[in-house]
């Protein structure tokens, strides 16, 4: 029985889960429960909860327009009282498309980019974007704030 | 019907004709008064429907007001009748508008609501925000659940702006006037381009919470309202940022 933070804490120290799913924006409340299930684990508060969520959208996002061709793989990480998540965007190539995802024009691109990285400036300790193994990925750490108290 | 209860019903039906005939305002305070408790018996019919009661009361009340300029007493219906119906019409499109827009199961509906108020007691008492464990164990659930009532809330239509929160202040009245300043804090920003497409509402909730680095808890004691509401106008906004990026994009440069 869970009953104190400590007891749910202890449940494990450390953890790691996988999520690979359609990138399909219906399907982005499958990274946020699970983003919000370790974030509880990790003590959290609801407050910093409700930004981890709003996190992951943003990360789910930052690979352009939702396609279902594709697919984001994403690693969601515990370690004490931080959380990690890493979400890299696996392209599936479409011949009848001629492999490409729909796409904004490069201007929309930059802007939407923008616009994400300042959400993620604000509701994470530190996020970034670069290309591992040829995917694009981005990722983000958010630490418990009542750890620094 | 005793003798009384039929003068009471003459007198008012007489009363119906001259406010047809003169549209005094006067005589039309006097029968919205009259009938006021009407509206509040249906608005008891909804509760504990998920909105809050003074809601329910209010929106009785307003349709109560439209009953009394629609009536035509020559129609020859009795006004309760008609008031009845209209009404209850109004209640229902109430829900329709605020209910929940994804159906999520009626217990985690009730328990969304009960977080609310356990959410603004508990940070209260803790002089911070809860975390889930303690959430779980004043609403006695379990922490899955909880977690599936915070998710399930994103479904929860947020409030118009004319729906009164606490100390029956609307958001609207709340924000205040204008800020100029706002728009223009920096105009090359592709942020404050984006947001031009949002109301002036949830603007200046967004600038708040990602422009002056306020926690939602702050921004909602600053405005008056719940932390799970501004919670909801949040995500909603930002969705509607994305929307508005993966048709367009926020520019036209």
């Amino acid at each position: 029985m869970i009953e104190t933070f400590d007891d749910l804490a202890r449940t494990e120290e450390s953890e790691s889960i996988e999520l690979v799913f359609p990138a399909r924006a219906d399907l982005v409340v499958l990274a946020r429960f699970t983003a919000a299930t370790i974030a509880a684990r990790a003590g959290f508060d609801v407050e910093e909860i409700e930004d981890l969520r709003l996190a992951v959208d943003e990360l789910c996002v930052s690979f352009g327009p939702m396609d279902d061709r594709a697919c984001i793989r994403m690693e969601l990480g515990r370690s004490d009282d931080t959380v990690t998540i890493v979400a890299s965007f696996d392209q599936v190539p479409s011949p009848a498309a001629g492999g490409a995802a729909k796409t904004l024009d490069a201007v929309s691109w930059e802007q939407a980019i923008e616009l994400s990285e300042r959400l993620l400036d604000s509701l994470t300790d530190a996020h970034g974007r670069e290309t591992r193994a040829g995917r694009p990925t981005a990722w983000l750490r958010k630490r418990h704030a009542a750890a620094d108290r | 019907m005793t003798g009384r209860v039929a003068t009471e019903q003459e007198a008012q039906e007489g009363s119906f004709y001259e406010f047809a005939r003169t549209r005094d305002p006067a005589l039309r305070d006097e029968l919205i008064a009259a009938n006021l408790d009407l509206a509040r018996q249906l608005a008891r019919r909804f509760a504990n429907r998920g909105e809050p009661q003074d809601d329910l009361v209010q929106v009785a009340s307003l349709a109560l007001v439209k009953a009394v300029d629609r009536f035509d007493p020559d129609r020859g219906v009795a006004f309760s009748s008609f008031a009845v119906t209209s009404i209850v019409g109004e209640l229902k499109r109430h829900f329709r508008d605020r209910g929940w827009a994804v159906r999520a199961p009626r217990r985690i509906q009730e328990l969304y609501l009960e977080l609310g108020h356990h959410i603004e007691q508990l940070s209260q008492e803790l002089g911070r925000a809860p975390n889930v464990v303690e959430l779980a164990k004043a609403s006695n659930s379990s922490v899955d659940a909880v977690l599936e009532a915070l998710e399930a809330g994103r479904g929860y239509r947020t409030s118009s702006l004319d729906a009164p929160d606490r100390d029956d202040q609307t958001l609207a009245e709340s924000l205040g006037s204008d800020d100029p300043q706002f728009i223009h804090v920096d105009d090359r920003s592709v942020l404050a381009r984006a947001l031009q497409g949002l109301s002036e509402r949830d603007q200046f909730i967004l600038r708040l919470r990602f422009v002056d680095g306020l926690t939602q808890s702050e921004i909602a004691a600053r405005l008056k309202v719940s932390q799970m509401q501004i919670s909801r106008l949040l995500a909603a906004s930002l969705q509607s940022l994305r929307e508005a990026f993966a048709e367009q994009g926020p520019s036209e440069e």
